[in-house]
């Protein structure tokens, strides 16, 4: 357990902001955390769609219960946070 | 008195170099200090200012600027427009004075290091009489906003915001010392007075003055215009410079010196001037967009003399010219949602009327910027103000030092461009950005940004109070909205209206 900082990346948004998320956090907490400094702030709700999170610039989107630990992100790596359907 | 016509000495005097015997040519002019360039001296004696003036005529004309200004001032005090000016106006002298007046006197001693250093004895001359106005453009800059410290504290940020880490006060300073404190004369010439004033303080100074006559201030405008006549003589140094680099074969140098300063001196602009001129200034008042003032005064004018030097236009023109309708915006509403880490009061500028103004003239801003506004208006119409305040920190650059924004909404595209470099990551807001970093590691390397020093825990406590005592924004000091939220209310009374 240690707090780890991340780029977010948020889909809709037009900035990227510092993150502090933890290395157990899953890609879903992940991005709830990237997710509360954006939506409802400055871009929209999409409450029929799923968050998901992705290396910045990529397609592949990291599995939902990956860990932090386990992405092997440098600190301060830039992340896309992505809206999708699944 | 006789006196011998100025056309029979004035050549000869401005062209002297003197012989010296007790000390060497690299003694007197140290490399690092003139930035001869292997070139000889007797190539930077035909060093060509084409503006020329004497000490007598010098001092005559600018007793004149500064008894009309002064007097203007003097004059309008009692008239107490400031009180009745709208506070996006107030906001663009504040967030002005702030970020420029300390500044100049930063310029003086890079026109000093011109006066003394280069080996073109026009470029002394001409430098030091750049040295006096930069002194006076400090002296003026920081006189007039004094008058106002009684109204609020926001306006005692003229003299304090460089001595602070706020963030715009990091940024200003890292683009300054880069281009003005930390190189030798001959690029100093280049990248001060050629990349940076001929261009952006045109921008800046004109249409801030043009503005400023059009929303009724006058003090305001007549310290502006008196500013820009010294800028539009002084600024002409760089262009000589440029002429001899080339001539002897140093057509690349010339050209990377015009690049990075240009690059640099847009990114500062997007977030100083743009806000200002599309947001900020009262939509009645406003003369030009900030894009169509861009487009006049930097991609037209600088095309032309770039291409007159023999130089080319700036390798990253096409994405400068794409970024006119995208990182002025973001910038602006970066400020916006971080308002309370400025020293000065945004307007939102986001009102219906103010939206219908910026989609006409940046097609599209409703599907992309609008997208952020409509939740942020919301929010405020819903009585959450705590929604649109912020709880953490924007990603910033390692080079401009300003956030890394794009466009949102429904053309969503934002960019970081990462470097690793020695085992540092560095991020980048631009490819333009990172290739400045590129073309001289050393020279950037060491330097934290702001999330940088957040990280090795220079921010204490490590939250966003830590970071606003960290910026030394006090109580009054601290920005908001400029107009209490009534452009956002403006929508409510739409609505009940329909």
């Amino acid at each position: 357990m240690a707090a780890f900082p991340i780029n977010s990346n948020f889909e809709g948004d037009f900035v990227m902001q510092l993150i502090s998320v933890d290395t157990e956090d899953t890609m879903d907490q992940v991005a709830e955390k990237c997710a509360y400094h954006s939506v409802g702030r400055r871009v929209a709700a999409q409450p029929e769609k799923v968050m998901r999170v992705r290396l910045h610039n990529t397609t592949e989107n990291y599995p939902r219960d990956m860990t932090v630990s386990d992405a092997g992100w440098r600190p301060t790596e830039t992340l896309d946070i992505i809206f999708a359907d699944s | 008195m006789y006196q011998i016509p100025r056309e029979e000495w004035y050549d000869l005097t401005r062209s002297t170099n003197w012989t010296y015997s007790y000390v060497s040519e690299e003694e007197m002019f140290p490399e690092e200090m003139s930035g001869s360039r292997g070139i000889p001296i007797e190539a930077w004696e035909t060093y060509d200012e084409p503006y020329k003036v004497t000490y007598p005529e010098y001092v005559s004309i600018q007793r004149e600027k500064d008894s009309g200004a002064y007097s203007v001032k003097a004059a309008l005090e009692r008239d107490a427009y400031v009180d009745r000016a709208d506070p996006g106006w107030i906001s663009t002298m504040i967030a002005h004075y702030g970020a420029i007046a300390v500044n100049e006197y930063a310029a003086s001693l890079a026109e000093a290091r011109m006066a003394r250093f280069s080996k073109a004895p026009g470029n002394r001359n001409m430098a030091t009489f750049g040295t006096l106005d930069e002194n006076r453009h400090g002296q003026i800059q920081l006189f007039f906003p004094h008058a106002n410290i009684k109204r609020s504290r926001q306006w005692d940020w003229a003299h304090k915001a460089m001595h602070t880490n706020d963030w715009a006060a990091i940024a200003a300073r890292s683009f300054f010392d880069d281009i003005m404190l930390s190189r030798d004369a001959i690029a100093v010439s280049i990248m001060l007075t050629f990349g940076f004033e001929t261009g952006f303080t045109n921008m800046q100074f004109l249409g801030l003055a043009a503005d400023a006559s059009e929303a009724g201030d006058h003090t305001f405008a007549s310290l502006i215009s008196s500013v820009q006549t010294d800028e539009a003589r002084h600024a002409q140094q760089g262009g000589p410079s440029l002429k001899i680099l080339i001539e002897n074969g140093q057509k690349e140098e010339a050209q990377k010196l015009v690049d990075v300063s240009i690059w640099r001196a847009w990114k500062l602009f997007s977030v100083l001037t743009g806000p200002i001129m599309d947001y900020y200034t009262p939509l009645e008042h406003r003369s030009q967009s900030f894009k169509e003032f861009m487009v006049e005064w930097i991609i037209v004018q600088f095309e032309r003399q770039l291409a007159d030097l023999g130089l080319d236009a700036p390798w990253f023109w096409e994405d400068l010219t794409k970024d006119l309708d995208v990182t002025h915006h973001g910038m602006h509403l970066g400020v916006w949602y971080w308002r309370p880490t400025v020293w000065w009061n945004p307007a939102a500028g986001a009102s219906p009327e103010d939206r219908e103004w910026l989609e006409e003239k940046y097609p599209g801003w409703n599907k992309t910027w609008g997208k952020c506004w409509d939740v942020i208006t919301e929010n405020l119409n819903n009585g959450r103000e705590d929604l649109t305040l912020p709880e953490t920190l924007p990603y910033v650059c390692n080079m401009c030092q300003l956030p890394i924004v794009g466009t949102p909404g429904e053309g969503w595209n934002v960019r970081d461009y990462p470097l690793e470099h020695e085992g540092r990551l560095y991020h980048f807001g631009s490819e333009a950005d990172r290739w400045c970093f590129e073309q001289d590691p050393e020279r950037y390397k060491e330097h934290q940004n702001l999330i940088d020093r957040f990280l090795s825990g220079q921010v204490q406590p490590a939250d966003l109070p830590g970071t606003l005592a960290y910026m030394n924004l006090g109580p009054g000091e601290m920005g908001k909205d400029a107009h209490d939220y009534a452009w956002a209310a403006a929508f409510k009374k739409q609505v009940s209206a329909a």
